[in-house]
């Protein structure tokens, strides 16, 4: 198979029970015994663990000395990673989701060059770790590369993986991801990626961008909602696209058990205190997971929310339809 | 036939412990016996080596390279931590790191005859990070070795007292001898020059040994902004005044009003650059680096000529009483509006040059 034509297969073909039997000769299908199948489906959610605080910058970012990356296992088959923020001030978080026969990795962070920052290196390093703990081996767990939305603090490190072995890449245009995931209507159907006894749900989450997804794991149950609602400033460009997200949002949320409601950046205190745009330090960081409850009540707030301007809903800032980089602090030193 | 023995190898020369091929940072200056020293410094100094600070127009000196600019990662930064420029021999440049603080302030040191003087202490108070007090030591170690005097007394004085990016670093200073720190509080930094009473209007002064240094209450980007004028370099040193960046006014009226204090400056004193505390733009008109940039590869350079003082008086008089922006090739003044107003934003009436903020 060429790379073009492997390339344009949707995922989704790999994982549709009627798909499967074109796969099914295919060795590497049978490469993992039965015996050491892990079980994603009973006994959820399954328990995990966020981290007291994130590792949240250093007053002078040329002398911080903490990990490229911070990797926290929430729990033995769920990694979550989050990009230094002395390496870039987005310090995105980047998921890993293990199966018994694919990974997930959303989303790749803010620099490009391995050199700066070596985000392919952690990533085969948590690989090897799990596959060591599951009696796997690396070369047989194919690397899916998938993004929330198309805005380069979330694909720039993707090209540290172009030469990685059995890997694929989403694409970065709209019509390549929605080939990713075969849908074909965007943003209301909602597919199901199989990573091997464990189910991600992936569905359409515009607002932020008309191109963003949602992800919610069936094991941790954790909801992934990228940049169109994190602990921070959510910038709405189309608020009626947004809204319409949301509804989407409660209406699985009304549906599914759900225990951490998660995004893609933090840019808040524990008081609630607005960090700006671009800074590099938060040294009072306020957690990275948001309640069901703090969702819906942002619904409903939202629902009073009819003119551009930014709203504080007491865990998140709406930014409606205002500039790109709009914070909220003035000039300290103003005077009369 | 007899082949011919080789001759014995003839021993290696020793080799020196050290190699420095730009001189050895140990050796003393103007050592006993040197003969081919380009400095301007006597080579038989008996007592100390006195300077004329008066002369015809601006002293020589320039600015020979680029600011370090940062890196795309802070964390890997491996440039200094404070940059040194010899402007020349009495004139010395420090800029912070970038990657340190994202303000990246300049500092300057004066010296003259009798007295040393540090305009501004930088945006990070640790020394660890911002080693302001050590560098400032070494370099007045090395101007009274070169001048032949066992110490001179050092004046701290800061463009702004509340200013954050300009004060950090004076804590560094607490304690050290024969050093005078100027008061913070705007009441003791008007007794301390001597313009209780003749605030801002009056002007104030600093001899430094022949060489003296103005001083110009100059508020508006801060209630106690002052700008300082070096009659030996014709420069002119205004903080958070006036420089090459986004520029927030904090009294629109004072701001105004301190400009035209400068622009009044100007007619009787010659300027031969403005020297800000930071750099914001970019080489590009108009453009100017985001707030917490760490990365600032088109940065534009520091000095500003002069007649931009009053291009931005223009520019400042058209702002008062109304919030807004002013967008200009050189510098941008912003009027009550957030720090980030318009910060991607390209004047029309300049080039449209398209270029990027930032490479992740």
């Amino acid at each position: 198979m060429d790379r073009r034509t492997f390339l344009s297969l949707p995922v989704a073909s790999f994982l549709v029970p009627t798909a499967q039997a074109m796969f099914t000769a295919q060795p590497e299908a049978q490469s993992v015994p039965l015996a050491a199948q892990i079980d994603f489906t009973s006994n959820v959610p399954a328990p995990g663990t966020f981290p007291a605080k994130w590792i949240c910058g250093s007053p002078s970012a040329k002398h911080n000395l903490d990990p490229a990356v911070q990797v926290h296992w929430y729990n033995e088959h769920t990694a979550f990673l989050r990009q230094n923020k002395a390496y870039s001030y987005e310090a995105p978080f980047m998921h890993l989701y293990f199966g018994n026969e694919r990974i997930l990795m959303i989303d790749q962070g803010y620099t490009q060059l391995r050199s700066d920052w070596p985000l392919r290196d952690v990533v085969d390093n948590c690989i090897a770790e799990w596959c060591r703990r599951n009696g796997r081996r690396p070369v047989d767990m194919p690397l899916l590369l998938a993004f929330t939305h198309l805005h380069d603090d979330h694909y720039a490190g993707i090209n540290q993986f172009a030469d990685r072995p059995n890997t694929r890449f989403m694409g970065q245009t709209h019509e390549e991801m929605l080939g990713f995931w075969g849908m074909t209507n965007y943003p209301e159907e909602r597919v199901t990626l199989d990573l091997g006894g464990r189910d991600i749900l992936i569905w359409g989450n515009p607002g932020h961008v008309m191109s963003e997804f949602a992800y919610y794991d069936t094991y941790t149950q954790i909801l992934f909602t990228g940049d169109m609602f994190y602990r921070g400033r959510c910038y709405i460009s189309f608020w009626e696209t947004w809204f319409a997200s949301m509804k989407r949002l409660i209406a699985f949320i009304d549906t599914h058990p759900v225990t951490h409601v998660v995004g893609c950046h933090v840019e808040m205190s524990r008081t609630g205190e607005d960090y700006p745009y671009g800074i590099m330090y938060q040294p009072d960081e306020a957690p990275w997971q948001l309640t069901v409850d703090e969702l819906r009540h942002a619904y409903e707030f939202a629902k009073t929310i009819t003119r551009p301007g930014i709203y504080y809903t007491g865990a998140v800032f709406l930014c409606n339809e205002t500039r790109g980089a709009t914070t909220i602090d003035k000039n300290s030193y103003a005077y009369d | 036939m007899e082949q011919a023995t080789p001759p014995a190898c003839a021993a290696p020369p020793p080799v020196h412990p050290k190699s420095f091929p730009n001189g050895d940072p140990d050796a003393p200056l103007n050592p006993p016996g040197a003969k081919n020293t380009d400095s301007c410094l006597p080579l038989m100094r008996t007592g100390q080596v006195m300077h004329n600070y008066a002369c015809n127009g601006p002293a020589p000196g320039d600015i020979a390279f680029r600011w370090i600019h940062g890196s795309v990662c802070a964390a890997t930064n491996t440039d200094p931590d404070i940059q040194i420029v010899t402007y020349n021999e009495d004139t010395y440049i420090l800029r912070q790191n970038v990657c340190v603080h994202w303000q990246a302030p300049f500092t300057y040191l004066l010296f003259g005859n009798r007295g040393a003087l540090l305009i501004d202490a930088g945006a990070t108070p640790e020394p660890e990070y911002y080693p302001l007090g050590k560098t400032v030591d070494a370099l007045i170690r090395r101007w009274c070795a070169a001048r032949n005097v066992p110490d001179i007394p050092l004046t701290v004085v800061l463009t702004s007292g509340e200013y954050k990016a300009q004060n950090q670093g004076l804590g560094q200073f607490a304690g050290r001898a024969n050093t005078t720190l100027a008061p913070t509080s705007l009441a003791g930094m008007k007794s301390f020059y001597s313009l209780a009473s003749s605030w801002p209007q009056g002007t104030g002064r600093i001899d430094l040994g022949g060489r003296i240094v103005d001083i110009i209450p100059t508020p508006g980007a801060h209630k106690d902004g002052l700008s300082f004028y070096d009659r030996y370099n014709c420069f002119l040193f205004t903080g958070d005044l006036f420089f090459p960046g986004r520029i927030q006014i904090a009294n629109d009226r004072d701001y105004a009003a301190s400009l035209a204090r400068l622009v009044k400056w100007n007619r009787t004193h010659a300027i031969k650059w403005v020297m800000g505390g930071h750099i914001d733009m970019m080489f590009v008109p108009g453009r100017a680096y985001p707030r917490f940039a760490t990365y600032k590869p088109l940065e534009r350079l520091l000095q500003i000529d002069p007649s931009l003082i009053a291009d931005a008086l223009t520019q400042a008089s058209g702002l008062i009483g109304k919030p807004g922006v002013a967008i200009r090739a050189d510098y941008t003044l912003l009027n009550r509006v957030s720090p980030d107003e318009d910060a991607y934003y390209v004047s029309p009436d300049l080039p449209y040059i398209n270029v990027s903020y930032w490479l992740p």
